[in-house]
């Protein structure tokens, strides 16, 4: 049962990846400022890096050092590159 | 059963799931994972600064580059990763031989990221585009190339585990080694989700 459970999540979470990454390569024919552009490709990387560690590596049911660390590093990041590119 | 009892049961159940969080795969494959992400953050970092100091040279190389390529091994990498979660819980399930057949279908639809960036770097190669063209193309081939290798001795590691989970060498108290494989291969899933948009994107 847990696995049919973990399956249907895997499954979702990789229909919900394919949409985002699709999103997130025409979503500069629909964004013309530059800084909200690059921001919301960014923070589609937050979500896409959410996923694969809270799903794909199952850190959701780790101890929560090793999820906030992995989730810091999908967070800080693209926060830093925004700045590079924007500020 | 009366609803204080239900939600009782379901309060001891989560306190029991949060008692036993435990960390798939070994401890070592994690700080491993830890220092190949500090890598790629400073390439990745470095990627950008240098294209706040030659904004039209970057422009101009990214320009040159193939989105569509990117984002058909963006999806093959989704992809392949979501073959190798559901290999893992085929093998909770100590059904090894699916869980073989799962790999392979993942290492299959990795195999199409390699053909897409062997055929990116000869269409570059034939416009004579090579890493010492320029500063963009030479962070574009290290970082690019760079990744391309932990794809390669990922894909060795998948073969490893899928070999040791047909002979059905893995168990519930014994998948560890299995689980740190995955967990690798989802972090180079993981490193091309910034990587794509930060070079063919942005």
């Amino acid at each position: 049962m847990k696995t049919l459970h973990s399956n249907k999540k895997n499954t979702l979470s990789w229909l919900w990846l394919m949409i985002l990454t699709i999103i997130s390569t025409f979503i500069g024919l629909a964004i013309d400022n530059k800084a909200l552009f690059i921001g919301s490709v960014l923070f589609i990387v937050f979500l896409k890096g959410q996923q694969i560690i809270d799903v794909f590596m199952e850190l959701a049911q780790a101890p929560k050092f090793w999820r906030r660390l992995l989730l810091g590093y999908v967070t800080v990041l693209p926060c830093i590159i925004y700045f590079i590119y924007v500020l | 059963m009366n609803s204080e009892s239900a939600s009782a049961l379901v309060e001891i159940t989560n306190e029991h799931v949060l008692e036993n969080r435990r960390l798939p795969g070994d401890l070592a494959m994690w700080f491993f994972i830890l220092a190949e992400l500090t890598v790629f953050a400073i390439l990745f970092i470095g990627f950008a600064v240098s294209e706040q100091l030659n904004a039209e040279m970057f422009i101009a190389g990214k320009a040159k580059l193939h989105p569509i390529a990117g984002l058909i091994n963006t999806l093959t990498l989704i992809t392949s990763s979501f073959f190798v979660a559901l290999a893992l819980n085929a093998m909770h399930k100590r059904e090894g031989k699916k869980s073989a057949k799962l790999l392979v279908v993942a290492k299959l639809v990795a195999s199409v990221y390699i053909a897409v960036k062997v055929w990116e770097y000869l269409s570059l190669f034939e416009q004579n585009i090579d890493i010492e063209t320029n500063t963009f193309f030479t962070l574009y081939f290290m970082i690019t190339f760079f990744h391309l290798m932990h794809i390669l001795l990922g894909m060795v590691i998948l073969a490893f585990i899928a070999v040791k989970a047909a002979k059905n060498e893995y168990n519930t108290s014994n998948i560890s080694g299995f689980e740190s494989g995955a967990s690798y291969w989802h972090m180079v899933d993981m490193l091309w989700i910034i990587l794509f948009p930060l070079i063919y994107v942005i």
